[in-house]
């Protein structure tokens, strides 16, 4: 469905980030395939689709590179995708989710509640436009 | 034989009712937590999913009953072919009431948003508003009241719906066709079908059954 391999990207300082880890484990345990063993991306302010399942590579590159969802739609997936709620999907709303096993929906909050830590990242960016 | 069409209707009715009750059971124990990994991740999503299909499956066997009789002489299913559109009805209905209440949670303002703004929402909108007026005059005294062909044209919005609930799942996708792609496929024959044998038909009113 996807072009093959996978490939996503942060900028250098959303790497360096304390926030952006490299995981190997899950609740204590090895992490199991099913979440990106043997190393799975953990970005937790920007949607899931950036953190990174099963890495097998990394590399620096000068460029900013082409990512997956990125260039399959480019339009609904922007380079960024940190999580805001003031910028719909063009197909649905992004202002509220469903937490895993909560039923109901509560409101989503800018980088996933994490802006205090990280929004300096992007200061003087207009986040709407490189969503 | 005569047993065997006796018992199509009720087993037409178990068909139909039966993926609901499984869905309604699958949403209870959901909700009330006693099995939260039933439906998924996102169970309010799979449900959609669920219901949005069952719909245009149902519209595609309303539309595939003309063909069966006319190519095998199944004519036993004529007499059930109202039950099969309510069916349709039925789970295009639910699939809307799963958005609104379930994936909007009755935020009415945002739902009026959304149908405006998303393409697919509106199709889909506009397509289960077809299926209205067709429920409606299922009944056999709105087919007497509507003589004269008028109830054979009114009905012709099935294809409107298939067509309509087609483009809906198309634009819905994230990035996968395959399914949609299969609907299109299977409308396209249901369709073309018509379409072919249309000449055919001018001239035998006998056998119009839209």
């Amino acid at each position: 469905v996807l072009g093959w391999p996978y490939r996503e990207a942060l900028r250098l300082d959303e790497a360096l980030h304390p926030l952006a880890l490299l995981a190997t484990g899950l609740y204590g345990k090895p992490l199991p395939n099913q979440n990106g063993a043997p190393l799975r991306l953990v970005v937790p302010w920007k949607y899931g689709f950036k953190s990174i399942k099963a890495i097998t590579r990394v590399r620096l590159t000068a460029e900013r590179p082409r990512t997956s969802w990125n260039e399959s739609a480019p339009s609904e997936y922007g380079f960024y995708a940190n999580v805001n709620p003031a910028v719909d999907h063009p197909r649905w709303t992004q202002a509220r989710e469903r937490r895993v096993g909560e039923f109901r929906r509560r409101p989503t909050l800018p980088f996933n509640g994490y802006g205090e830590q990280v929004a300096g990242l992007y200061a003087g960016m207009d986040l709407a436009r490189d969503y | 034989m005569r047993g065997a069409a006796r018992a199509l209707g009720p087993a037409l009715f178990l068909f139909g009712a039966l993926p609901f009750a499984v869905l309604a059971v699958q949403l209870f124990l959901v909700y009330t937590g006693r099995r939260p990994d039933l439906l998924g991740a996102e169970p309010v999503e799979a449900l959609e999913h669920a219901t949005g299909q069952l719909a245009l499956r149902f519209v595609a066997f309303t539309l595939a009953v003309t063909p069966l009789r006319r190519i095998f002489g199944w004519n036993a299913l004529a007499r059930h072919r109202r039950m099969l559109g309510l069916f349709a009805f039925f789970y295009a209905t639910v699939h809307l009431v799963v958005y609104a209440a379930l994936d909007l949670e009755l935020q009415l303002g945002e739902v009026a948003a959304e149908i405006v703004k998303r393409p697919y929402i509106t199709v889909g909108t506009l397509s289960w508003l077809a299926l209205v007026p067709l429920a409606v005059t299922s009944t056999r005294g709105w087919v007497r009241r509507l003589s004269g062909g008028r109830w054979l044209r009114l009905h012709r919005l099935t294809y409107a719906v298939a067509v309509g609930g087609t483009v809906h799942f198309w634009w819905s996708v994230k990035k996968d066709v395959t399914e949609p792609l299969v609907y299109t496929i299977v409308f396209a024959v249901l369709l073309g079908y018509r379409w072919l044998t249309r000449r055919s038909r001018a001239g035998a009113p006998g056998v119009a059954a839209g």
